[in-house]
């Protein structure tokens, strides 16, 4: 083949200074000796360290003579072809060797060059293999991260916490001046607490000191105590096991209680109602009360549908007798000083029923409902009571005199009133009845059979008023002294003293009934009951039929002990505990 | 003497058996069964532990799950520490990064029972969050891992990186003299090709193999694409495919090198921020307490 051999070498300035040669040889040889065709004085290059021939298509073949290789267009081999026309380069020790086309058909041009010494610079880019040479620093991102984390969320909550200045009663409206701490929120408060939202170190006062009862207590100033503050201590047990493990624990960093408000109202816990109490925290005391307690009127509770004392009500055994609160084991009987036979009133069949169709006093059914008389609160939770002039006068009149067209009744509730009301009705004789004819004999005035239509009521009240049948004896007991009077009528608005019952949560729906009156007779035993004194309130296995402890899944309404009382005595019995009255109507809207 | 020399040829030969065992099954998965069991026991007592009025941190059982969930999140992250300290023995380097591994598996069941499922807009949820985010990229970590440095290896076709860039090199001489015939619009084209640093491209960049502002992908489609060209132009379009060629397996490589190595990008800062918000985290929990 023909050669022609280009070398190039730089001069200490730079200058390059171009040799050529030409040569024409089967084969080309490489190396250090000076014998060969292309000597490259490097001591990194062999005596002979590799041949190059060309085949007949002008191919040119490179071959390590020696075991070193070379490079082929930068990769180390140990053999390679180059196509003058496309160019190639080879590089042996320092030295590189660029194969061209010559002029002529088949002629091979080398150039051969030195590397200069800096060309280490393509290695000193290999770190930009790696994504650090795109990416920012990990540790530059640390600190970065690191510190927002810790100015955002901890220097400056911290800082304007302890900077600001203390509100005295905070108010529940207005909002707390700590910056970033909603970032601490666990989680949404209650409902009625929601206007403390934005407001945490109106409950968060101190730093790292758990909320205080006092704190609670600055808003909560009417609660009263659930029992005498030696009696709730007395009564609570011992801590034992894990238990006391735990509150040793929680003492020791500091956490108030137990009975401290946030052991029963946890908050924090989602939007909403706050969570009612658990059944546990009153069943701590109350399942083994008596124990501990041993002079205690209440009997041992823990849950609703397994251990529950049978209720209690105020009631007067009997006339005259005291009265008391007794458990409905043992009473059926409360007398309450009125005459009414539920089961006569309720009929759909007899006089009463009639009367009362006749009046247009009458439900659906033909007869009185229970709702005739009994007539609920604004509220709905429970009853008024019953008026006579509103509820029993429609057929129990009172009317004595006729003025024209006007009627006077009777003063119901006060003899002294009615005494004088019929002392100064009309005496005037009633007008006769004159048809011009008289009537004969023993029909005649005077005689036997005589009619006579006149006046029948007498000009005043006398005992005989008050038996049995009588005027006032209808309805009412006589009095025992020597005055006229009747035995006093009572109308419970609550029997029991502990408990709470909500009329309005136990409606139609509640109740699995069509009508109201079937509401009403699924819990009170009024269309059976002959006499006002017969007891008609539900006992506890009644109630037990929708109502089991706060873990039976299988009742209708798992009720935990707060559904029915509250841990906080109200300012007064005759006032629904808000919490109790909302927590019903809640679990009235979940149906 | 013969029973001195067995003791040390097994004993050498068991180093080196373990040397070649991967952190994964180390001393036959023992830090698997150990994050199992942990985990199941977590779990277990979750569902059997009664703490009211729900579960969250705050109860005794959440403020347990929450000390053993911190005492490990420090521990994990002192690896970065352990592993610049070269020791033998008992708390080997292996042992170490197995127990970090499914230690660190474990902390998504201790870190997620620990919070009782009420998660928020909080630096609570914020610390739960970075936690699940460090777990993740570990987790996918430990699949490049095992897949990618075969994948690197084939790419190289036994060429180091130093190599791809003589490569590169060679052909960029070549190229500059083939293209010395050429017209002006022609050379621009070539030179723009060669003055783009291969380097000179971002993370997506790197991550998609989408290279739009290759400028030797762009002379390539300047010169055209199955057009006849002159002797001259073909050799510089026949180099400049050649350079292409290079270029794809210099960002192969670097593709694969950015999918082995981004997870530390993620792994390590957000450690280091999740020590910050845990901080927060416990500070702010007893300070609002």
């Amino acid at each position: 083949m023909d050669i022609l051999i280009r070398s190039i070498q730089l001069t200490a300035t730079g200058r390059e200074i171009v040799r050529e040669r030409e040569l024409t040889a089967d084969t080309i040889t490489v190396g250090r000796s000076t014998e060969n065709a292309i000597p490259l004085p490097d001591l990194a290059v062999e005596q002979q360290h590799l041949t190059i021939t060309q085949d007949t298509a002008g191919t040119l073949h490179a071959k390590a003579a020696g075991t070193l290789g070379f490079t082929h267009d930068g990769v180390h081999t140990m053999a390679a072809a180059i196509e003058p026309s496309r160019g190639g380069e080879l590089g042996v020790g320092s030295y590189r060797l660029e194969f061209g086309a010559g002029e002529a058909e088949g002629a091979v041009v080398v150039t051969i060059r030195r590397k200069a010494a800096d060309e280490g610079e393509a290695r000193d880019q290999l770190a930009g293999f790696g994504v650090a040479s795109v990416l920012p620093s990990r540790r530059l991102v640390s600190w970065g991260a690191l510190l927002a984390i810790l100015i955002a969320f901890l220097a400056v909550p911290v800082i304007t916490h302890v900077t600001r200045d203390r509100v005295a009663e905070p108010d529940i409206d207005s909002e707390g001046v700590v910056v970033m701490d909603a970032s601490w929120s666990t989680g949404a408060l209650s409902s009625v607490h929601h206007g403390l939202e934005d407001n945490c170190e109106a409950c968060h006062v101190e730093p790292f000191v758990a909320v205080r009862d006092e704190t609670c207590q600055t808003c909560h100033n009417q609660l009263g105590d659930h029992a005498d503050l030696d009696r709730q201590r007395r009564g609570m047990p011992e801590f034992s096991g894990g238990e006391a493990f735990l509150w040793s624990v929680a003492h020791a960093f500091g956490k108030p209680g137990p009975a401290a408000c946030t052991d029963c109202h946890t908050e924090h816990e989602g939007a909403g109602e706050m969570e009612p109490t658990s059944q546990q925290f009153c069943s701590d005391c109350h399942a083994t009360l008596d124990v501990r307690l041993t002079d205690t009127a209440l009997g041992n509770a823990a849950d609703f549908g397994t251990d529950h004392p049978q209720f209690q009500t105020l009631v007067h055994p009997a006339r005259g007798a005291e009265e008391i609160r007794l458990s409905l084991d043992n009473v059926t009987e409360d007398f309450n000083g009125v005459k009414f036979p539920h089961d006569m009133h309720l009929s759909d069949t007899n006089g009463v029923a009639r009367m009362a169709m006749r009046l247009r006093l009458a439900g659906n059914d033909g007869g009185l409902e229970c709702a005739s008389c009994h007539q609920t609160t604004a509220d709905g939770v429970r009853f008024l009571p019953v008026e006579m002039e509103d509820s029993c006068e429609a057929c129990h009149s009172l009317v004595y005199d006729r003025v024209g067209s006007t009627f006077r009744s009777l003063s119901h509730g006060d003899i002294e009133q009615t005494q004088a009301d019929l002392m100064a009705s009309d005496r005037s004789p009633r007008s006769p009845v004159s048809s011009g004819r008289r009537r004969p004999g023993p029909f005649a005035p005077g005689g036997i059979y005589y009619g006579n239509f006149g006046r029948v009521l007498n000009t005043r009240l006398t005992r005989a008023d008050f038996a049995d049948e009588a005027l006032c004896g209808e309805c009412h007991y006589p009095g025992d002294g020597p005055e006229l009077s009747v035995v006093p009528v009572t109308q419970r608005s609550r029997y029991f003293m502990h408990g709470w019952f909500d009329h309005s949560a136990h409606g139609t729906n509640a109740m699995g009934a069509s009508t109201e009156a079937e509401a009403c007779a699924s819990c009170h035993e009024a269309d059976t009951s002959s006499s006002a004194n017969d007891l008609l309130m539900p006992d506890l296995a009644s109630c037990r039929d929708c109502h089991m402890g706060e873990d039976a899944v299988e009742a209708e309404v798992p009720s935990t002990c707060a559904m029915c009382h509250s841990y906080h005595p109200p300012a007064s019995v005759d006032s629904a505990p808000r919490r109790i009255a909302s927590l019903t109507r809640r679990r009235e809207d979940e149906r | 003497m013969a029973s001195a020399s067995q003791t040390k040829f097994a004993a050498d030969e068991e180093r080196r058996n373990s040397d070649h065992i991967s952190f994964l099954r180390h001393r036959r998965w023992r830090w698997l069964k150990v994050a199992t069991v942990l985990s199941l026991v977590v779990i277990v007592s979750y569902l059997l532990v009664d703490v009211e009025p729900r579960h969250n941190g705050g109860t005794w059982y959440g403020y347990t799950l929450g000390t053993i969930g911190a005492g490990l999140i420090v521990w994990l992250a002192l690896l970065g520490i352990r592993k610049r300290r070269m020791s033998e023995g008992k708390w080997s380097l292996k042992a170490w990064t197995s127990a970090h591994v499914y230690l660190g598996l474990a902390l998504i069941v201790i870190g997620t029972m620990h919070t009782g499922f009420q998660l928020g807009w909080n630096v609570h949820t914020l610390a739960w969050a970075l936690m699940i985010l460090v777990i993740v990229s570990g987790i996918y970590g430990i699949i490049v891992y095992a897949m990618l440095p075969e994948k690197i290896s084939a790419n190289r076709r036994e060429m180091t990186k130093g190599e791809m860039l003589d490569a590169l090199a060679a052909i960029d001489r070549q190229l500059d003299n083939a293209s010395q015939p050429l017209g002006r619009a022609e050379s621009d084209l070539v030179i723009a090709a060669l003055e783009q640093d291969p380097f000179k491209f971002g993370i997506v960049t790197r991550l998609s193999g989408n290279y739009r502002k290759c400028r030797t992908t762009a002379a390539l489609k300047a010169f055209g694409e199955g057009v006849v060209h002159d002797e001259e132009t073909d050799k510089v379009v026949k180099l400049l495919r050649k350079r292409r060629a290079q270029l794809d397996q210099i960002r192969r490589q670097m593709k694969l090198r950015a999918l082995l190595d981004i997870w530390l990008y993620v792994h390590v800062p957000v450690t280091i921020a999740l020590l910050a918000a845990l901080t927060a985290h416990i500070v702010s929990v007893f300070y609002y307490w």
